[in-house]
């Protein structure tokens, strides 16, 4: 099992090193180049059967191990994540297609991803549901056969980009709020959807607002059960239970720090070199915590403490860290071709970084899954 | 690479804490601070029972996990002896224990017990201590003697790994402990009408402790692993434990004491005990500034190994 995981690094990074260029700050930028290199690069790893390695054999995966796929998620986003915004079809829309879709929209949807083809967008946030996600307000009306969906999404990343969209609206109105909630696949030429990029310091295609208005959808859209989406939403986030691996790019940094300065390392400050050594320590930390999970779940066990403890952990760390670069390339003259690159790549990763305690599942909503583990009857 | 322990070492920590528990467990710290010669007689037996001093954790990996698991559940009662010292003793030199010490202060936790130890120093020298019989055992000493030390030779570098190791197993256990009783206290005390436990600003606070000492728990693991491979990361692995330790330490015991209220700094209350019985290790040999440095230095450019150092290191844990 190591030893297929290490095979699979090397050749992920010699992949890596072959198709993306140096410098490459992910698929959202300024540069339409960028989102080009992503999505050249999905297709030549699904054509090495590397896109979906995760998936089983029968959708066109290969079945791999919970090992081979965190050290995908390592690579991937260590390298500032070069599928771009593929990465959630791989990750949750295929597998929740694979559990709750009709064998139509299997067909439709598994091969595409897997071919690396398609950009989804999730519709789930909207102005007044965001950590409450079971609040969303977007509701589909009948309309004879079919229905209506009215209402606004927002934060909504890759809308202006995506072919399709993995909608969450409201068909009943139940006792709790989590009841009458439905998924619809919509693609995101139906009339009545109308996106709205939202400037941001990440760079572009990252927030968005979506309106529907009247957008018809119909019982071939559904996924799963009318009225019974919040199950498949439980099972997404589920998917995500590890999440991003931010602690591979933090270390990635952290190591290149001394070579690119040069001479210059030794004239840091011995203080903010203490740091440096500290965050390595803490990218460690954070690296285990998540191996941990790992290990708990390919013993078929799920202990949601320890993956919301793994976040907090790795989230702080990702903003720690971007500090202590900072505050390093502050230091420096970075007069070097690499040098700049670097600065670029800090810079990039202060600003993303602030939202890692903000985006897939904010870092209160981690301490409370947290707390209630720590705090359940023994 | 290994992140937590084996099942039978994990086993043998269950049952060294139970036996603990049955030979005084809260009232062991306590009975010792009232009279420091009884340490000997209050612990020798149990740890005797448990095979302690029959673990060879320097010649077997397994034995190594049952000298951890003991050492945890020695922090866990914060029992008043130096178990991982002793456990630590060198193979080469006649020795009951080892201790890791630093200058300026050659100091260890040793006071009071009849005993030939051994030193060593972060870059591997070693040396004879001899323990100096303390003025007095003032409530925050927690049994710290000075150590006149006599020098044997150079060739200590595993020792200082194993040496900086166990004792965080201990902190460890100190920690797991110190959020049980935080845990249990705030599930009982009422204010306003609720359980503390109901107050998001108590639940948070208690996460944030234990997401230290989940952190602790897998580096320790690790460290652990690195010292019983025995290559030549083992001491900035360990120093690396020790870093994360002290900074886990400083953190849950800081919360563990705001959330217990005044009752915490009671004599009844056991986390007095523990918070105070945490001081030595968290200090000696060398406390978290000075850790951080010996770190940093080690570390030069190289950085811990990992997924970007370059060295080949297994990718996945060893399950």
């Amino acid at each position: 099992m190591s030893e297929a995981a290490t095979e699979l690094r090397a050749e992920l990074r010699a992949l890596v090193s072959e198709y993306i260029p140096e410098g490459f700050l992910g698929a959202f930028t300024d540069d339409p180049a960028d989102l080009e290199t992503a999505q050249r690069f999905c297709r030549v790893l699904a054509e090495r059967g590397l896109l979906c390695l995760a998936w089983p054999r029968q959708y066109g995966g290969a079945g791999a191990s919970p090992w081979e796929q965190t050290v995908v998620r390592e690579e991937m986003w260590a390298h500032h994540e070069p599928r771009g915004a593929q990465y959630m079809g791989v990750n949750w829309v295929g597998p929740a297609i694979m559990r709750h879709g009709t064998p139509e929209q299997q067909q439709t949807h598994l091969a595409a991803i897997a071919r690396g083809e398609v950009i989804w967008c999730q519709g789930f946030s909207e102005p007044n549901a965001g950590s409450d996600l079971a609040s969303v307000q977007t509701a589909a009306r009948r309309d004879g056969g079919r229905w209506l969906v009215s209402g606004q999404k927002i934060w909504t990343s890759y809308a202006t980009i995506a072919q399709w969209c993995f909608l969450l609206a409201r068909t009943a109105r139940g006792e709790k709020k989590q009841h009458g909630l439905t998924i619809f696949l919509v693609p995101m030429t139906r009339p009545g959807i109308e996106v709205r990029p939202i400037r941001c310091m990440m760079g572009p295609h990252h927030l968005n607002e979506v309106f529907l208005t009247d957008v018809p959808v119909t019982g071939a859209d559904v996924l799963g059960n009318v009225d019974e989406g919040w199950k498949v939403v439980q099972q997404v986030l589920s998917f995500e239970r590890v999440g991003i691996a931010r602690y591979a790019r933090c270390e990635r940094l952290l190591h290149a720090a001394p070579s690119v300065l040069g001479d210059e390392w030794q004239a840091l400050p011995e203080e903010l070199k203490g740091r440096w050594a500290r965050m390595l320590v803490h990218c460690r930390r954070a690296r285990l915590l998540a191996y941990r999970v790992v290990a708990t779940q390919s013993r078929g066990r799920v202990q949601p403490g320890d993956a919301a403890a793994y976040r907090i952990a790795v989230t702080k760390l990702d903003q720690d860290t971007a500090e202590v670069l900072l505050d390093i390339i502050g230091q420096a003259s970075l007069g070097s071709p690499e040098a700049r690159l670097f600065r670029l790549a800090v810079d990039d990763h202060w600003r993303y970084s602030q939202a890692s305690t903000v985006s897939s599942g904010s870092i209160e909503m981690q301490r409370i899954l947290l707390s209630r583990s720590m705090l359940a009857p023994a | 690479m290994n992140i937590e322990l084996s099942d039978d070492a994990a086993e043998y920590g269950r049952q060294a804490r139970r036996a603990l528990e049955a030979a005084g467990g809260d009232q062991l710290a306590q009975r010792a601070a009232q009279d420091p010669v009884l340490r000997e007689s209050l612990l020798s037996p149990v740890l005797r029972e448990l095979g302690a001093w029959d673990l060879a954790p320097r010649e077997d990996a397994a034995e190594l996990e049952a000298a951890a698991a003991l050492c945890r559940s020695a922090g866990y009662w914060a029992v008043p002896y130096p178990v991982a010292e002793r456990l630590a003793r060198p193979a080469d030199i006649d020795a009951d224990g080892l201790v890791v010490v630093a200058r300026p202060r050659l100091a260890a936790a040793v006071a009071g017990l009849r005993m030939r130890w051994a030193a060593v120093t972060i870059d591997g020298q070693r040396s004879i201590a001899v323990a100096r019989r303390p003025a007095g055992f003032p409530l925050g000493n927690a049994f710290v003697a000075e150590l006149e030390l006599e020098h044997v030779d150079a060739r200590g570098a595993k020792d200082a790994a194993l040496g900086l190791v166990l004792p965080c197993w201990t902190l460890l256990g100190m920690l797991d402990r110190a959020i049980d009783l935080t845990r249990a206290h705030v599930l009982v005390r009422e204010q306003f009408g609720r359980p503390l436990a109901a107050f998001q600003a108590v639940q948070f606070q208690l996460t944030d402790a234990e997401v230290e000492r989940s952190g602790l728990d897998v580096l320790a693991a690790y460290a652990l692993w690195s010292v019983q491979v025995g290559g030549e990361d083992a001491l900035a692995d360990a120093l690396a434990l020790r870093l994360a330790a002290l900074e886990a330490a400083e953190v849950v015991f800081r919360i563990a004491h705001q959330l217990h209220g005044a009752i915490g700094f009671c004599d009844e209350a056991p986390l007095s005990w523990l918070s105070r019985h945490s001081q030595p290790v968290r200090r000696l040999p060398l406390g978290l500034s000075a850790t951080r440095q010996q770190l940093a230095g080690r570390l030069g450019r190289r950085g811990l190994t990992g997924l970007f150092s370059g060295q080949a290191q297994p990718e996945v844990p060893a399950l």
